[in-house]
């Protein structure tokens, strides 16, 4: 039949373009990891390519980094940890009520407002909000603090989280909910024990896609830290200008380690992840 | 069991309204509102009032004055500023077209497959969740290195000049949109697959027996029924692209000279580093000015051709 052979020939070329795409991610992947092991040798002359075959692999970045100068480094990791998780933390617990409100409460008719409301912050550019924190926070004598980014980054995650666990809890059904009042239990009781659990899907994506964003923030950490709260992007970033020209394996092995947690943490949750950033199109 | 007792349940109307859910929808609501209103109407007020004045980071216990448009006719009559805010939107028209034309290529390949499906699509995921800083320096440090990067090898092995990825500023500005591409044409590629998961295979199906091509079927069928999810992932890519800044930072830190300098690093050079609040705050009032025209002007567009392919 004609139209099978016109199938068979599109998925070909499909999977072609599939796999082409593919190793366009992958080859910047490998290359860093070859480079973590590579010595200066190896790319003071030309590059290389493939470990054992043109070059010899070694792990001297490597024992740099865990060895060496392990608190050097440990610092800024540990800092990134606590900011993302306290400030996803913060904000997974603070958006999801609110969503939950929104969800389940009439506000005068205007719950469609508040939620388009809290979303219309993503619109706006970052740059109109650094200046400010800037001040802000040098009034508080919040900066160089981890306090101050875990503000700011809970603050920029829940109007995300209040959009899409709005919706989430809009499609739970309430009849569980309501035999539980009626029962006799609190409100706060059937929030936490009846419908935050049926939630955890939609609360999971969204708490990884917060911790995912409060990691690799750039622009506010930089304006509002500067030696003792820095996190890893910049850090990588102070590095990159500084040796980022003469280092490049030490740098690599820096790049794997600040990015493996994350992608390994975001690609196995891929079901959820996939669902929380495409929710918000989806629905609209 | 307490239910069997009631003969009448409540209806739902007065277990919303009665006095303790009154209360806690507020309780559950205003720590968000609070929050959000504290670091996202505050600082934006803010900013506002500092572009009419002459505020500056370092100069304290002078009283602050109000210039009125002052900062504002300083920017227009600046040609750096007009450089960065070129740079800016030459970047955004680069980035997003090509990034929509990747993600639709790889969102109708992934619509055809089946085995590996799942594989594929968990991998794309992989380049937005590692942070720009990475990419930037990975991709632009030692990919595009100029000496002994491997693509300027590949393209001296075949016989050509090396090209300065970096050192000339169009080229600069062409490895920058690289960057930026490969990590978020991603977000198209699952954007607009999900587009096309809600395109019912049946229509698509019936066109293909009834004799239309694969184009015809894409053209005709396929692209107005997602457009709908194009258009928003477009806009949010558009907004995206404006607000760029990480990876030049770290890549190029601008340059060279200004050829990549974006309107937010001015913003961050001349309020932050150079302290002079008021006219970082004009920046970013202008920058927000051209989103707004851009985005306007998009979404004007996007609601014309959809009521077109309607008919």
């Amino acid at each position: 039949m004609k139209v099978s052979t016109q199938r068979r020939f599109i998925r070909g070329v499909s999977y072609a373009i599939l796999i082409l795409w593919s190793l366009t991610l992958v080859f910047p992947m490998y290359w860093v990891l070859i480079t973590s092991f590579k010595n200066p040798v190896d790319m003071s002359i030309k590059a290389t390519y493939m470990p054992f075959l043109d070059f010899e692999p070694g792990l001297h970045a490597w024992r740099y980094l865990f060895v060496e100068r392990l608190g050097w480094f440990m610092q800024p990791f540990s800092n990134s940890m606590i900011v993302a998780f306290v400030s996803s933390s913060i904000a997974l617990v603070v958006g999801s009520m609110a969503g939950y409100a929104l969800a389940r409460f009439d506000f005068n008719g205007k719950n469609n407002s508040i939620v388009l409301g809290f979303m219309a912050q993503r619109m706006f550019p970052g740059a109109l909000f650094i200046l400010a924190f800037l001040v802000m926070f040098r009034e508080l004598r919040l900066l160089d603090t981890k306090t101050a980014l875990v503000i700011v980054y809970a603050a920029g995650a829940i109007p995300f989280i209040v959009w899409v666990m709005r919706d989430f809890f809009e499609g739970l059904p309430v009849e569980i909910e309501e035999s539980a009042l009626i029962d006799g239990a609190n409100r706060l009781v059937v929030i936490f024990r009846i419908a935050m659990p049926l939630a955890a899907p939609g609360l999971v994506a969204v708490f990884v896609l917060s911790l995912i964003g409060a990691w690799n923030e750039y622009i506010v950490a930089l304006t509002l830290t500067f030696r003792d709260s820095i996190t890893i992007p910049l850090f990588m970033g102070m590095q990159v200008s500084q040796t980022g020209y003469t280092e490049w394996w030490n740098m690599s092995a820096i790049s794997l380690v600040s990015v493996i947690p994350v992608v390994t943490a975001g690609m196995a949750l891929e079901k959820y992840i996939t669902s929380g950033l495409t929710f918000g199109a989806l629905k609209g | 069991m307490a239910t069997a007792q009631r003969s009448v349940p409540p209806a739902r109307g007065v277990l919303q309204f009665s006095i303790h859910d009154r209360l806690w929808k507020w309780l559950l609501l205003l720590p968000s509102l609070l929050m959000t209103t504290v670091l996202f109407i505050a600082p934006v007020v803010w900013t506002l009032y500092a572009a009419f004045t002459d505020l500056h980071l370092f100069r304290v216990g002078v009283e602050t004055e109000w210039v009125g448009l002052y900062n504002f006719q300083k920017l227009l009559g600046n040609s750096s500023f007009w450089r960065t805010a070129r740079n800016t939107v030459v970047f955004m028209l680069g980035v997003v077209p090509m990034q929509f034309l990747i993600g639709m290529v790889l969102a109708v390949c992934l619509d055809n497959v089946t085995r590996g499906l799942k594989l594929f699509r968990t991998w794309f995921l992989m380049p937005l969740m590692v942070s720009p800083v990475v990419v930037a320096f990975v991709i632009g440090r030692m990919l595009f290195q100029e000496d002994i990067g491997p693509i300027n090898s590949l393209i001296r092995w075949l016989g050509f000049e090396g090209i300065p990825w970096l050192t000339h500023p169009n080229w600069a500005m062409f490895t920058i949109m690289v960057i930026d591409v490969w990590q978020w044409s991603s977000f198209m590629i699952l954007m607009l697959m999900a587009g096309l998961q809600g395109v019912p295979y049946d229509l698509r199906e019936a066109a293909s027996i009834d004799g239309a091509s694969f184009w015809q079927t894409f053209f005709r069928i396929t692209l107005p029924l997602v457009l709908p999810i194009a258009a928003t992932a477009l806009l949010i890519r558009i907004i995206d692209a404006f607000k760029v800044v990480d990876i030049i930072m770290v890549l190029t830190g601008g340059g060279p000279g200004q050829a990549t300098e974006s309107v937010t690093l001015a913003i961050y050079r001349a309020g932050v580093k150079g302290g002079d609040l008021a006219f970082g705050s004009s920046q970013a009032y202008f920058l927000l000015l051209v989103m707004v025209v851009f985005g306007g002007a998009f979404l004007a567009l996007t609601r014309r051709t959809m009521s077109q392919t309607k008919d």
